[in-house]
C-alpha cells in the first residue's frame, strides 16, 4: 500500500471530520458536564410554598422578636422580627443559627437513660412513660425516706412560668433547694431591697440618656439584651450621646465609646464613689433629690443611738480623687474631669455589671454606681435607671403542702443567706463538697458544669449526687454528665413565655409558639414536671390541676394571653410614682447603705497571690455563646483565627507584657492561675492593659457536638468564685495568673 | 534482547540495567500517579492552596516548564525559518523535551482544576477576553503540533520503519515539517506570550500589573522572549545531562555553541527589556498606585530583594555574559554553569510571576501569606520529571534521536 | 447619565456601609451564611480555607496602648465595574462562569459552569472568592434547613457574595405580579442589610436618586476600597477617622494628607 501526500491529507481529514460528525463526543461530555451538576451528594433542597411565622428567641435572654422562613415545613431562614420593640428587624448572629440547633446533630433525641459510667456518654434510649415512672419512682423513695431535702433543682433562668413551675413543683415536693444560674440582675434587686426598700428589676433608659459611664459593662458584647444594645448604639451616634467605657481592655463597647478609660480592674466601685467625691464638693449634685427623698446622705443617728457617718462625709473623707488615684492608676485630673462631665449632662446614666452580666458581680460596687445615679436623680426618669416591679405570677408561688413537704422544707437549705439565696449557686456546690446531702439533682436548661467557676470543683459535687436528671434539648455538659435525660423541645417547637431580660426600661413578655412539629421525640419540660407530678400524687399532684402546661400558661397569663398570641409581645404599663411614693424604705426615701461602703468591702478582692504576677480577666465577644446554648457551627464559623485556631485559645496580652516574658505571636504558653492551668496561643494585643490577660467565654465546651467540643479552653476552669460578704453570690471577675513557655 | 528494536549502529547499555533503571523511574512515577488519583478523587484540599493561593506550586511548574519547553519551538523556529541548518542535529532532542513538557503541563492543569470533567469548557464556553482561554486554545494546539512533530522520529525506529505504511507515513510528514514548525513557532510566540499576560493583566494585583501594548501587557512580550532565550538553555543543558549519564558525546560542539550563542544574545537583550521593565514598574506604574517597592520585598519572612537579584542577575545577566563571549561559550565548564544558571533565573521568574503574586496583599490592612506545597503536589509536580526521564530513556534507546551518535561512537 | 433598558433603567446596585457604625458583630456575616447555603467544617479556623462571603476584617491605627484604635471592616464581594464591566474577576474567567451584568451592575457566579480553575480568585485584591476545597457536608438532617433559593455548591468550584441576586428576583417577580414595573427599595435588600442591628449596611440602586445609597455614596467621608487600581467599586465605606479612610487605599508617604485641590 502506498500513501501519497493526497491519501494522507484525506485520512487526516477523514478521521477529524468523522469524530466531530458522530454524536457521541458530544452527547459523552454533555453527559458529563450534567453528571458534575448532578453529584448525588450535594443536596438539592426542595421547593415549596414559602411562607413566615413569628416567634421569640430563646437563645439569649434578648427576647428578640424572630421571622421564620418556612419552605412547606422546613424552615429555611430565621430573621429579626420588624417592628419589635426588642429588635426591630435587627438580629444576632446566635439567632441567626437557629436552625442549625433545630436540626443540629447536638439535640438529644429520646430520652436516654445512662448505660455506662458517668460521662462516658453510653446512652439506652428509654420510652417516655419508663423516664417519666423512673423519676418519678426514684423521688417517691426520697419522699418516703423523709430525705426530700436532699432534691434539688436548678434552672437556667430566674423568671417565666417554666421557673416558676420547677420551684412550685419542688415546694410540693417537699425542698426548698431550688437555684437558678445567677447574673447581674441577682444583685440589682438586692441594691433596690437595700436602697429603695423594693422588690425591682433594673431598666436602663440608655436611648434616652445622654452620657453613659459603662463600670466594664459590654454593653455591645450581649449585656442585657443584645440586639437592642447594638441598635442603641446607632441611636447613640446619631444623637450623639456619650460612651465612656472604663475597662481594662479595648471591647467593642470601648471601641464605639466616645472614650475609653482602662482602670485597674476591680477598683471601679472605688473610681464611682471618687466621682461621687467631686460631684458633692463641687455641689454638682441634684440637690432637690437628695434633700427631700435620701435618707443617709448626712451623718445621722443610728437605732442605737450611735452618729454614724453619711455618705457625703464618708466620700469627702475616703475618696479624694488623689485617693482614688492612687488604687485605680487614673489621673485625679481625669477623675475630676470625668465628675464633672456626668453631673452636668443633662440625663446622666451609671452602668454597673462587668462583662454581659453573668457574673453577679459584687454588691458594694454596685451600690457605689447606683448611688451615683442618685446623686445625679437619673433614678425613675427619662435616660436614667428605673426600678420595675418584679414580675411574678402569684397563682404559681403559693402551693398546698404535705405533711412530708412541710417537713422538707423546715429543712436546712444548702445555702443560707440572709436574701433569696438561689442564685448562690456557687456555693450550693461547696456545701455539697462539704457534706452536704443531695440525692437528687434536676436541672432545667441550665449548665452548671460548664458556666461555674471552678467547674472542677462542681464536677467534684456532681460527683457527690447519686441520681442527676436534665431536661435538655441539647446534649451539653451537665445533660452528658446525668443519669437520665427527658428531652424539652427546643424553642421553635413548644409554647412558653419570655420575660424580657435584665435592663430594658419596660416589662415585656415576649411569647415563644411552636413554629415546627417537634422533630424528635421530645417532651416540653412543662409537660413532663406535669407527669411527674401526676405520677408522685397527693398534694404534689394537686398542686398543678392542669391538663397541660399549655393549658396552666393559658390559666396564669390569661389577662395577656390574647395580646401574646396576636401580637407575640405583651408591654406592660410601667408607672413610676414621685419619689415621695418610689421607695419602700424604713425611712421611706432613699437610702445610701454607708456599711456596704466601707473601703474593705468596696475593694473588690481577687485569688491568688504575688507568685502570680498577672491577672486573667474573662470576657465575652458576641461571637460566642457564653451560657446554656453552645456556638452553633455558623457562630464558631465567624470566630475570628485570633481567638481560636484549631483547638487552641488564645489570650489577650499587652505586647510589653508579652516582650518582657519573651513570647511573641502565637506562642504556646502555659497558663496557670490557682485553680488550675491551661495551654494556651499568645495574642499580642495593644488594646489591653499591660499586666492584664484575657480569655474568652464560650470555648473549651467538653460535649454538644464536633463543631464545638473540644475547641479552645473553658476560662471557667482557671477562676474560682469569690463570694460576695453580703450577698454570697459569686464576684470573681477575674484571677491572678502567670505565663511560662510550654 | 531489545537489540532488534535499537538503532542501527549505537551501543546501548544493557536491558537488564535499562529496566532497572526504568523500575526506579517507574516508582517516582508511581507515587506521582497514586497523588493524582488522590486529587482527583478527593479534590483539591489534598493540596496546600486556599483562597490566598488559587494558583500555587502547579501553576507554577505550567508556567516553567513551558518556558523550559520553549527550547522545541524556537529551535524549529531557527532551523526550518532562519534556516539554521546545524540545529537539525538537536532538533529532535529539543522537539522530545518540548512533547514531554507540553504533555506535562497539560496534564498539571487537569489535576489543577476543581471540576477536570468540566475542563472542555473553556473551549466550549470560552471567553475571549481571557488570557487562560488563549493558553488553552494555543497550548493545545501546540500541543497537537508537537505531536505531528514526533510521530516522525517514533516512525523511525528501526521495527516500524519496516511497515511500508509508517515509512511513507514518516517521509510525507517529514516533507511538510517546515509548515509545523512554523504553525507551532506561531502559536508559541502566542501560548508563551499569553501565559506572561496571565499575570500582567492583574490590574487588580498591583505586583503582577504591567502596561503594555494594545490588549498585551509587557509581561506578554516578556515571557515569549524569555521563552526563547531560555528554553534552548534548557535543551543544552539536558543534552549535556544525558550526556553524562550516556557517557557518550551526542552533538558536536559547535551545534552546541551556536544554539548557545544565540541562546545567549536572546538572553542579553531580554535581560536588558527585563531590567527596563523592573524599573519601570518599580517607579512609574506601582508607584501610581500608591505601593512603594520595598511593599513587596518586607514584612514577610520569605520574599526580599534577594529573589530580584536571584533572578535578574545570577539567572539572567551571568548566564548571558558567559554565554555571548567566546571564551564563555568554549569554556564546557563555564557553558554548562550558564545552562544551570539559566534555568534557575527562568523558574525563579515564573515562581515569582505566580506565587509572589499571591503572596503580596493589596488591601492595606490585609496580610502577606505564605504557602508550602504538599507533598501531593510535590509527587504530582516531580510526576513529570519521572513521566519525561521514562520517555527520553525509552526515545533514547529505541530512537535515533542524535544524528551525530553513531559519528561520535563509532561502534567497532 | 441615564441607560433605558425597556420600561425600567439600568440599576446599579451597591452598599454603603458606615464603619463608624459596624461592631464588628457578625450578624452580616451568619446572615449570608444562613441566606446562601454557605457550608461548613468543623474545623473553620483556617480561615484561608473558611467560605465567608461576607468576612469581617479587623484593623487598627498602629497605635500602642491606651491610644490604640480598631476598626471592623465587612467585605463583601465589591461588585466590581472596572472599566465597562471588565472587573478583575470577570475578565480573566476563561469559562465565562462569572459575568457582569449591565442590567444590575451584579458580579454574578455559575457554579455550574465554573471548572475550578481559580484564576478569578488570583485576579481579586479583596480575596471576596472562595474555593470549595472539600464537598459541601450537612450533619445528618441538617441539609433540611437549605433554602431553594440557592443551589448548593459542589467541591472544585469559586463562590461567592452574589448580592443576593434571588431576592431580586423574587423581588422582581413579586413587582411584576402586582403589576408594576420597578420594585421598591425595601422590596430588594440583601441579607446582611436586613439583618445588621446597627444599620451600618445601606443597600440600594446607586443610580436612583431616591434609593438612601445614592446620597450617602456622596458624602464626604464616603470611599471605596483600592479605588487607585481602577476596580471601580459599588460598596462604599463611611467613616469618620481619618485613618480608616487612609486604610481604604494605598499611598505613597508623600500622598497623604491627601490634597484637597
Ligand atoms: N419566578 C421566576 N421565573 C423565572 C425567572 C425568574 O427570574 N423568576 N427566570 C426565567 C429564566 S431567564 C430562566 S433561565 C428560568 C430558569 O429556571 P430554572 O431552570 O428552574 O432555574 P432555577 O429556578 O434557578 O433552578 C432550578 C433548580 O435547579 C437547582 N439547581 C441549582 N444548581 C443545580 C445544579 O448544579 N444541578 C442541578 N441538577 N440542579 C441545580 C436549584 O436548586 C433549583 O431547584 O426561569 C425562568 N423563569
Ligand atoms: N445570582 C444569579 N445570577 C443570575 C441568575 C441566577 O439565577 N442567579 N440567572 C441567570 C440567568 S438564567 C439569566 S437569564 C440572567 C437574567 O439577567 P438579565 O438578563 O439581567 O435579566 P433581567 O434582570 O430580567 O433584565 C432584563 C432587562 O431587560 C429589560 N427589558 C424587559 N423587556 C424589554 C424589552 O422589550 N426590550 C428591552 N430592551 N429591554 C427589556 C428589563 O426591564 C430588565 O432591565 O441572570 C443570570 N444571572
Ligand atoms: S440577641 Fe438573644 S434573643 Fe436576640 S436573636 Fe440573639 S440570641 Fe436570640
Ligand atoms: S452586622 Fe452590621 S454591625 Fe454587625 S458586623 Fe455586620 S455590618 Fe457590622
Ligand atoms: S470584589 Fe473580587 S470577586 Fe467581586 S467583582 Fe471585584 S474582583 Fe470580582
Ligand atoms: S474558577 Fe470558575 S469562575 Fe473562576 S475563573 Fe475559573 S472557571 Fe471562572
Ligand atoms: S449581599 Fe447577600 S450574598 Fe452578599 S454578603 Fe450580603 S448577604 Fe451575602
Ligand atoms: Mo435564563
Amino acid at each position: 500500500m502506498k500513501i501519497d501526500r493526497r491519501s494522507f491529507l484525506a485520512l487526516g481529514v477523514g478521521v477529524v471530520a468523522g469524530n466531530a460528525l458522530s454524536p457521541v463526543p458530544a452527547i459523552l461530555t454533555d453527559d458529563i458536564a450534567i453528571w458534575t451538576q448532578n453529584w448525588p451528594w450535594v443536596p438539592v433542597p426542595e421547593i415549596g410554598g414559602s411562607a413566615y411565622a413569628d416567634t421569640t428567641c430563646q437563645l439569649c435572654p434578648g427576647g428578640c422578636g424572630i421571622s421564620v422562613r418556612k419552605v412547606e415545613e422546613r424552615g429555611v431562614k430565621i430573621e429579626g422580627k420588624k417592628d419589635h420593640p426588642v429588635n426591630n428587624g435587627g438580629i444576632c448572629a446566635l439567632g441567626l443559627s437557629g436552625l442549625q440547633l433545630l436540626y443540629g446533630p447536638t439535640r438529644v433525641k429520646t430520652p436516654l437513660k445512662r448505660a455506662g459510667k458517668r460521662g462516658e456518654g453510653k446512652w439506652i434510649k428509654i420510652s417516655w412513660d419508663q423516664a417519666i415512672s423512673e423519676v418519678a419512682g426514684k423521688l417517691n423513695d426520697l419522699r418516703s425516706q423523709e430525705k426530700a431535702h436532699t432534691v434539688a433543682g436548678i434552672s437556667g433562668s430566674s423568671s417565666g412560668t417554666m421557673t416558676e413551675i420547677f420551684r412550685r413543683f419542688l415546694t410540693a415536693y417537699g425542698s426548698a433547694n431550688f437555684f437558678h444560674t445567677p447574673s447581674i440582675q441577682d444583685t440589682y434587686r438586692l441594691v433596690f431591697e437595700f436602697m429603695h426598700g423594693k422588690k425591682a428589676d433594673p431598666g436602663f433608659d440608655i436611648e434616652n440618656a445622654d452620657f453613659i459611664l459603662s463600670f466594664g459593662s459590654s454593653l455591645l458584647e450581649g449585656w442585657g439584651p443584645p440586639v437592642r444594645m447594638l441598635k442603641a448604639s446607632k441611636k447613640w451616634k446619631d444623637t450623639a450621646t456619650k460612651i465612656i467605657q472604663i475597662e481594662p481592655r479595648l471591647s467593642r463597647t470601648a471601641l464605639k465609646a466616645e472614650r475609653w478609660i482602662p482602670v485597674t480592674p476591680g477598683t471601679e466601685a472605688v473610681l464611682a464613689l471618687s466621682l461621687c467625691h467631686v460631684i458633692i464638693k463641687e455641689g454638682l449634685y441634684n440637690k432637690d433629690f437628695l434633700a427631700n427623698s435620701t435618707f443617709g446622705f448626712e451623718d445621722y443617728k443610728a437605732k442605737n443611738g450611735e452618729i454614724k457617718k453619711g455618705f457625703k462625709q464618708l466620700v469627702m473623707d475616703d475618696y479624694s480623687p488623689e485617693a482614688a488615684s492612687k488604687i485605680t492608676g487614673l489621673d485625679p485630673a481625669a477623675i475630676i474631669l470625668l465628675a464633672r462631665e456626668f453631673a452636668k449632662a443633662s440625663a446622666p446614666l451609671a452602668i454597673f455589671g462587668k462583662g454581659q452580666g453573668i457574673l453577679p458581680g459584687s454588691l458594694s460596687e454596685a451600690m457605689a454606681i447606683h448611688a451615683l445615679n442618685a446623686l445625679c436623680g437619673s433614678i425613675n426618669r427619662k435616660g436614667g435607671i428605673f426600678a420595675l416591679d418584679v414580675l411574678e405570677n402569684k397563682e404559681l408561688s403559693e402551693v398546698a403542702l404535705d405533711g412530708i413537704a412541710e417537713a422538707g422544707l423546715k429543712q436546712h437549705k444548702l445555702v443560707e443567706t440572709p436574701h433569696n439565696s438561689s442564685g448562690c449557686l456557687n456555693q450550693a456546690f461547696s456545701a455539697i463538697l462539704k457534706g452536704n446531702s443531695v440525692n437528687a439533682l434536676l436541672v432545667l436548661e441550665a449548665n452548671p458544669l460548664y458556666t461555674l467557676s471552678d467547674s472542677k470543683s462542681v464536677k467534684d459535687a456532681f460527683d457527690r449526687i447519686p441520681f442527676i436528671a436534665s431536661f435538655s434539648s441539647f446534649m451539653d455538659e451537665t445533660a452528658q454528665y446525668a443519669d437520665m435525660i427527658l428531652p424539652n423541645h427546643i424553642y421553635l417547637e413548644r409554647i412558653e413565655d419570655v420575660p424580657l431580660s435584665m435592663g430594658f426600661p419596660k416589662t415585656v413578655i415576649g411569647l415563644s409558639k411552636p413554629v415546627f412539629k417537634p422533630q424528635y421525640s421530645t417532651k416540653h419540660a412543662g409537660d413532663t414536671i406535669l407527669l411527674i407530678s401526676k405520677e408522685l400524687g397527693g398534694s404534689i399532684a394537686d398542686s398543678f390541676p392542669w391538663k397541660n402546661y399549655e393549658a396552666c400558661l393559658q390559666h396564669v397569663l390569661s389577662d395577656k394571653m390574647d395580646v401574646l398570641k396576636k401580637k407575640g409581645f405583651w408591654t406592660a404599663t410601667d408607672s413610676f410614682p414621685d419619689f415621695k411614693n418610689a421607695f419602700r424604705t424604713a425611712s421611706a426615701k432613699f437610702e445610701f447603705q454607708t456599711d456596704s461602703l466601707s473601703s474593705d468591702l468596696v475593694n473588690v478582692k481577687i485569688e491568688g497571690d504575688e507568685t502570680y504576677p498577672l491577672v486573667l480577666i474573662p470576657y465575652e465577644t458576641i461571637r460566642l455563646s457564653t451560657g446554656y446554648i453552645a456556638n452553633p457551627p455558623f457562630l464558631t464559623k465567624a470566630v475570628e483565627d485570633t481567638i481560636l485556631k484549631g483547638k487552641d485559645s488564645f489570650i489577650e496580652i499587652n505586647p510589653k507584657t508579652a516582650q518582657a516574658s519573651g513570647f511573641s505571636e502565637a506562642d504556646m504558653v502555659l497558663l496557670q492561675t490557682p485553680k488550675g492551668q491551661a495551654r494556651v496561643r499568645v495574642h499580642l494585643e495593644e488594646g489591653i492593659m499591660p499586666g492584664i490577660i484575657a480569655l474568652p467565654r464560650g470555648l473549651g465546651h467538653t460535649a454538644y457536638d464536633n463543631y464545638i467540643a473540644d475547641k479552645g479552653i473553658n476560662v471557667n476552669q482557671l477562676i474560682g468564685p469569690v463570694n460576695d460578704p453580703v450577698s454570697g453570690l459569686d464576684t470573681a471577675w477575674g484571677i491572678r495568673a502567670k505565663l511560662s513557655k510550654a | 534482547m531489545d537489540s532488534a528494536l535499537i538503532p542501527n549502529g549505537v551501543r546501548r547499555c544493557s536491558i537488564n540495567k535499562f529496566m532497572i533503571a526504568l523500575a526506579i523511574a517507574g516508582a517516582v512515577l508511581l507515587w506521582g500517579v497514586y497523588a493524582m488519583f488522590l486529587c482527583w478523587f478527593k479534590g483539591l484540599n489534598q493540596t496546600n492552596m486556599n483562597d490566598y493561593y488559587g494558583f500555587a506550586l502547579w501553576i507554577w511548574a505550567d508556567l516553567a516548564i513551558i518556558a523550559l519547553g520553549g527550547g522545541a519551538f524556537f529551535t524549529g523556529f531557527l532551523r526550518y525559518i532562519m534556516g539554521k541548518d546545524e540545529l537539525k542535529n538537536i532538533i529532535n532532542y529539543a522537539v522530545l523535551i518540548g512533547f514531554i513538557c507540553y504533555s506535562s503541563a497539560l496534564l498539571i492543569l487537569a489535576i489543577d482544576i476543581g471540576q477536570p470533567l468540566r475542563g472542555w469548557f473553556i473551549f466550549w464556553h470560552a471567553n475571549v477576553h481571557s488570557m487562560l482561554t488563549e493558553v488553552a486554545f494555543c497550548l493545545t494546539c501546540y500541543f497537537m503540533v508537537l505531536t505531528i512533530e514526533y510521530i516522525p522520529l517514533i516512525l523511525e525506529n528501526k521495527q516500524i520503519d519496516k511497515v511500508p505504511f509508517f515509512h511513507h507515513l514518516s517521509h510525507n510528514m517529514h516533507s511538510v515539517m517546515a509548515v509545523f514548525a512554523a504553525t507551532g513557532a506561531f502559536l508559541s510566540f502566542f501560548h508563551q506570550g499569553s501565559l506572561g499576560g496571565v499575570a500582567g493583566v492583574l490590574f487588580g494585583r498591583p505586583f503582577a500589573f504591567r502596561e503594555g501594548l494594545f490588549i498585551w501587557p509587557w509581561t506578554f512580550f516578556l515571557f515569549t522572549w524569555s521563552a526563547a532565550a531560555y528554553g534552548p538553555c534548557f535543551t543544552l543543558m539536558v543534552t549535556k545531562i544525558t550526556e553524562m549519564v550516556t557517557k557518550k558525546k551526542l552533538v558536536k560542539d559547535n551545534v552546541v555553541e551556536l544554539l548557545a550563542k544565540i541562546s545567549g544574545w536572546m538572553m542579553a537583550t531580554y535581560i536588558i527589556a527585563k531590567i527596563i521593565d523592573t524599573y519601570y514598574w518599580a517607579n512609574v506604574t506601582a508607584p501610581s498606585l500608591g505601593f512603594n517597592i520595598m511593599h513587596f520585598y518586607s514584612n514577610n519572612s520569605f520574599y526580599g530583594l534577594w529573589i530580584l537579584f536571584l533572578e535578574i542577575i545570577l539567572g539572567g545577566v551571568v548566564p548571558a555574559a558567559i554565554l555571548i563571549t567566546e571564551k564563555g561559550r568554549k569554556n564546557s565548564l563555564a557553558r554548562n554553569t550558564a545552562f544551570v544558571l539559566a534555568v534557575i533565573g527562568v523558574c525563579v521568574n515564573r515562581w515569582v510571576m505566580v506565587l509572589q503574586v499571591m503572596a503580596v496583599p493589596v488591601m492595606s490592612f490585609d496580610t502577606w501569606a505564605l504557602y508550602y506545597p504538599s507533598w501531593q503536589e510535590v509527587a504530582t509536580t516531580i510526576l513529570p520529571v519521572a513521566y519525561g526521564i521514562i520517555l527520553i530513556m525509552i526515545s533514547y534507546r529505541y530512537l535515533p534521536i542524535f544524528p551525530q551518535e553513531p559519528e561520535l561512537n563509532p561502534v567497532d | 447619565m441615564k441607560q433605558e433598558q425597556g420600561h425600567s433603567k439600568a440599576k446599579k446596585f451597591g452598599m454603603v456601609i458606615d464603619l463608624d457604625l459596624c461592631t464588628g458583630c457578625g450578624s452580616c456575616m451568619v446572615a449570608c451564611m444562613a441566606e446562601n447555603n454557605v457550608p461548613f467544617k468543623e474545623d473553620e479556623t483556617d480561615k484561608l480555607k473558611s467560605i465567608t462571603w461576607m468576612r469581617i476584617f479587623k484593623f487598627s491605627n498602629g497605635k500602642t496602648y491606651p491610644e490604640t484604635d480598631v476598626c471592623y471592616l465587612p467585605r463583601p464581594c465589591q461588585h466590581c465595574e472596572g472599566h465597562g464591566g471588565h472587573s478583575p474577576c470577570v475578565s480573566v474567567c476563561p469559562a465565562t462562569a462569572t459575568d457582569y451584568d449591565a442590567h444590575t451592575g451584579i458580579v454574578s457566579q455559575i457554579y455550574t459552569r465554573c471548572f475550578g480553575c481559580r484564576y478569578c480568585m488570583g485576579s481579586c485584591p479583596y480575596k471576596a472568592r472562595y474555593f470549595n476545597w472539600f464537598d459541601p457536608v450537612w450533619p445528618d438532617g441538617m441539609e433540611q434547613y437549605l433554602s431553594p433559593d440557592v443551589s448548593p455548591r459542589m467541591r472544585g468550584v469559586v463562590e461567592k457574595c452574589s448580592f443576593c441576586y434571588h431576592r431580586y428576583q423574587i423581588a422582581k417577580d413579586k413587582a411584576h405580579y402586582e403589576g408594576q414595573t420597578e420594585i421598591e427599595e425595601d422590596a430588594y435588600q440583601t441579607a446582611c442589610a436586613q439583618a445588621c442591628p446597627v444599620k451600618a449596611i445601606t443597600f440600594g440602586d446607586l443610580n436612583n436618586h431616591s434609593h438612601a445609597v445614592s446620597k450617602l455614596k456622596n458624602q464626604p467621608n464616603a470611599f471605596r476600597l483600592l479605588e487607585r487600581l481602577g476596580t471601580n467599586t459599588k460598596v462604599y465605606y463611611v467613616s469618620g477617622r481619618e485613618w480608616v479612610r487612609r486604610a481604604g487605599d494605598n499611598y505613597l508617604k508623600a500622598e497623604w494628607p491627601k490634597k484637597t485641590s
